[in-house]
């Protein structure tokens, strides 16, 4: 055997291009909020929308715009340019993370019962008229319920410590019907209005979402994919499987679980505000896995940046369809998501790499 | 660390593992030395891959203690014991295209805190591992584009970059070229002469018996026998764990052990049958009798004779003739008398002289007589006729066939 010193202790090439990725990336995302923030019904010039946010977060000094962009700007338009941007990482996240714990490209938040239990507590806090009340309610209500849904998903799959997958995505979808059937219930019961309000929930609204909502959900948010983050290279071992990852040392079990509940907070946090948005979680990394590979360690930021900005642009083009109360964002993640997902489910089955 | 547990490698005692209230491994007491290359034999279900994911932490055994350097496996962090045990699973699926350096540098996870990355020393212990098991030429190459050999070493030099004392294999070289298959065992003895310790849950009998310098012969989770390749494969070992009939010998061209396996039939007993061979005539169709279960005598034959060791090999019971000595009138009667007793009689395809004519004078008292011929008798009599004679003569009232055809006429 040679000595080891005759060995190269350079970084394979194949990570250094992936670098310039997240800055690239950094970049559009900065591009694409400005942007989403200066087109409405309003519109206010690009220059002027980004020098409007930079006065308000305190960067820009004595700068004076024409009467009444500065609120349309920074109190109407950006909070829900934020919170999209929000949802979206915190929705990419998620699925890159299931999909590597699960060792399946095709897992998805939504397995763990979250926007069932959401749709659940928003059903609830619009059948009791809260949401009129204060706009806390409504995603506090769906907070919970996405919480206490998947706390049963875990309970009813925990077997001996361990949590086999099998049995979480069964309990998952058995926990999503029956929550499913108690928000159904619940529907019937309530007047047409409030059904209308659920809709327009269900569907994923981000219109007048405002700092309020901005503030609930950026702390476990960006706490989560912090801590994510942290877990990206236990994540890369658990893809060689649990048996493989014990052999290396990594707490497996200890490591799923741990996973498991990060996750489903980034979730339920992003479901909350924004309602139940579909195929961000399962696009967003199918993509950048094409991109940048699978090591978590670069997977993770790049998804959440990626979930931001496909977020914020499909909001843009919720936005721009006309239709008086704008069309909920989670119908055109679906439109969008959809036919892609279909396309690289035929261009797998003609040999190509899905990876 | 218990005092005199760490001069042993790992130190098994009493051990019983269970899933589900079903038992898999039971009373498992096993010490191995350091330096020593173990082969773990046995039939599938025997509980090989449990006892090595319990030696490497995987499995937490429900009784018992194991001690791997003097470490109480059950009161150690996984990543601690993931610095003593390495373990190379019998099919690791990766379902992701990771680059093969990458796989590699997972080895070196026990070493690395949380938010430390890998070091250009990390890197070169990887390089350094990948060069040996002949990979490094493919260190971007995705893992999922790879072939099961391809995938396989990248798979063992990970193992060794975990830098254990203690290296565990589960069937090393299930999907391995039969070049690639050596060159595992050779670097384990490489590894073994560095004083690490290697023990591999082994499939091929072969190759365990090749290169392992002790076997420990699994059945229905419990240890059977335990020892030097020579104690343990014997043919009673073999026939108890495997549930075939088998034979055990040196092979003269290779001079390694070599094994013959059949499995047991059950049903008819067999017929008592002689053959009369020579110059390796007789061995296929001994073999064939032997499978069969039939009660099988040969004679007479001269020592030396490839035809004899076969029978030995077989426990076949054979009249041997004395060297260069031809056949005098005590081998003969003692050839005529097991001819005699034989329900049938089977005369191989083999050539006459002056030494074994005898052999063709005593098929004459057989009670069935069965001639294999493959080729004309003319081209195998160097005697000048006087062989022929005599052949001709039994032919008449024989059957005769062919090799091939032989247990057909039986």
């Amino acid at each position: 055997m040679r000595a080891k010193e005759d060995f190269s202790g350079d970084k394979p090439k194949h990570n250094a291009k992936k670098k310039i990725v997240l800055p690239v990336m950094l970049g559009v995302l900065a591009l694409v909020l400005v942007l989403a923030t200066a087109i409405g019904a309003v519109y206010v010039p690009f220059g002027q929308t980004a020098r409007i946010i930079l006065k308000n977060i305190g960067i820009l000094k004595n700068a004076t715009f024409q009467e009444g962009h500065e609120e349309i700007i920074f109190y109407v338009r950006f909070p829900g340019v934020l919170v999209a941007a929000l949802v979206g990482a915190g929705l990419a996240t998620s699925g890159v993370v299931m999909q590597g714990m699960f060792r399946n490209p095709m897992a998805d938040p939504g397995i763990l019962g979250v926007s069932s239990g959401a749709g659940l507590g928003a059903v609830i806090a619009i059948a009791l008229r809260l949401n009129s009340k204060s706009v806390f309610f409504l995603p506090v209500f769906a907070a919970v319920g996405a919480l206490a849904a998947s706390y049963a998903v875990f309970r009813l799959s925990k077997r001996g410590g361990k949590i086999p997958v099998l049995t979480l995505v069964l309990s998952g979808i058995a926990v999503s019907m029956f929550l499913g059937a108690m928000t159904s219930i619940v529907l019937t019961t309530i007047h047409g209005d409030q059904i209308k309000e659920y809709l327009f929930w269900t569907t994923g609204g981000l219109t007048a979402r405002r700092w309020e909502h901005v503030a609930m959900a950026v702390v476990p948010i960006i706490t989560c994919i912090a801590i994510l983050l942290a877990y990206s290279r236990d994540l890369n071992i658990l893809l060689l499987g649990e048996e493989e990852a014990q052999a290396v040392g990594l707490n497996s079990a200890k490591t799923r679980k741990i996973l498991l509940v990060l996750t489903s907070i980034a979730t339920a946090a992003a479901v909350s505000v924004s309602g139940n948005i579909s195929f961000v979680g399962l696009i967003v990394p199918h993509i950048m896995r094409l991109i940048v590979g699978p090591d978590h360690r670069i997977l993770i930021p790049v998804s959440a940046v990626g979930g931001s900005i496909f977020l914020v642009a499909c909001d843009l083009i919720a936005r721009a369809i006309p239709n008086p109360r704008g069309i909920g964002v989670g119908i055109v993640t679906s439109l969008i998501g959809a036919p892609y997902f279909l396309f690289l489910l035929i261009k797998t089955r003609k040999g190509g790499d899905a990876v | 660390m218990t005092a005199g547990y760490g001069d042993y490698s790992v130190l098994i005692k009493d051990l019983h593992y269970s899933i589900d209230d079903v038992e898999i491994l039971k009373e498992i007491n096993l010490c191995v030395g350091k330096g020593e290359l173990v082969g773990l034999i046995g039939p599938n279900g025997a509980g090989k891959s449990t006892l090595l994911k319990c030696i490497s932490g995987i499995y937490s055994c429900n009784n018992g203690e194991i001690y791997v350097n003097g470490m109480d496996i059950k009161r150690t962090d996984c990543k601690k014991i993931a610095r003593e045990v390495a373990l190379m699973h019998q099919n690791t699926n990766v379902t992701f295209p990771f680059p093969a350096i990458d796989v590699v540098l997972t080895g070196r996870y026990p070493y690395l805190k949380r938010f430390e990355t890998e070091s250009s020393e990390d890197y070169r212990i990887a390089r350094k591992h990948m060069s040996y098991t002949d990979t490094l030429k493919f260190e971007s190459k995705p893992v999922t584009n790879m072939s099961g050999g391809e995938r396989q070493r990248v798979l063992f030099a990970k193992v060794l970059t975990q830098e254990t004392h203690l290296i565990l294999l589960d069937e090393p070289t299930a999907s391995l070229d039969i070049s690639y298959e050596e060159q595992i065992f050779k670097y384990c003895c490489e590894l073994v002469a560095n004083g690490k310790t290697v023990i591999a849950a082994v499939h091929d009998l072969k190759l365990a018996s090749r290169y392992c310098s002790r076997l420990v012969l699994m059945k229905d989770g419990k240890i059977l026998s335990d020892g030097s390749v020579e104690e343990v494969l014997t043919p009673e070992n073999l026939s108890v764990a495997y549930g075939v009939r088998a034979v055990v010998y040196r092979n003269r061209i290779t001079g390694l052990l070599d094994f013959y396996t059949h499995k047991l039939e059950q049903g008819k007993p067999g017929k008592k049958i002689h053959v009369i061979g020579g110059g390796g005539s007789a061995s296929g169709i001994m073999r064939q009798l032997f499978e069969y279960g039939h009660e099988v005598s040969t004679g007479v034959l001269f020592p030396g004779d490839s035809d004899l060791q076969c029978a030995d090999v077989f426990g076949i019971k054979a009249v041997v003739t004395e060297p260069f000595n031809g056949i005098n009138e005590q081998y003969f009667n003692k050839n005529v008398e097991l001819i005699k007793n034989a329900d049938l009689t089977i005369l191989c395809n083999m050539p006459f002289g002056i030494q074994n004519i005898r052999n063709l004078e005593a098929a004459s008292y057989a009670q069935n007589l069965v001639i294999v011929e493959d080729d004309p008798p003319m081209g195998r009599d160097y005697t000048g006729g006087q062989a022929l004679e005599i052949y001709n003569k039994l032919a008449k009232k024989a059957i005769i066939t062919t090799s091939a055809k032989v247990h057909e006429v039986i």
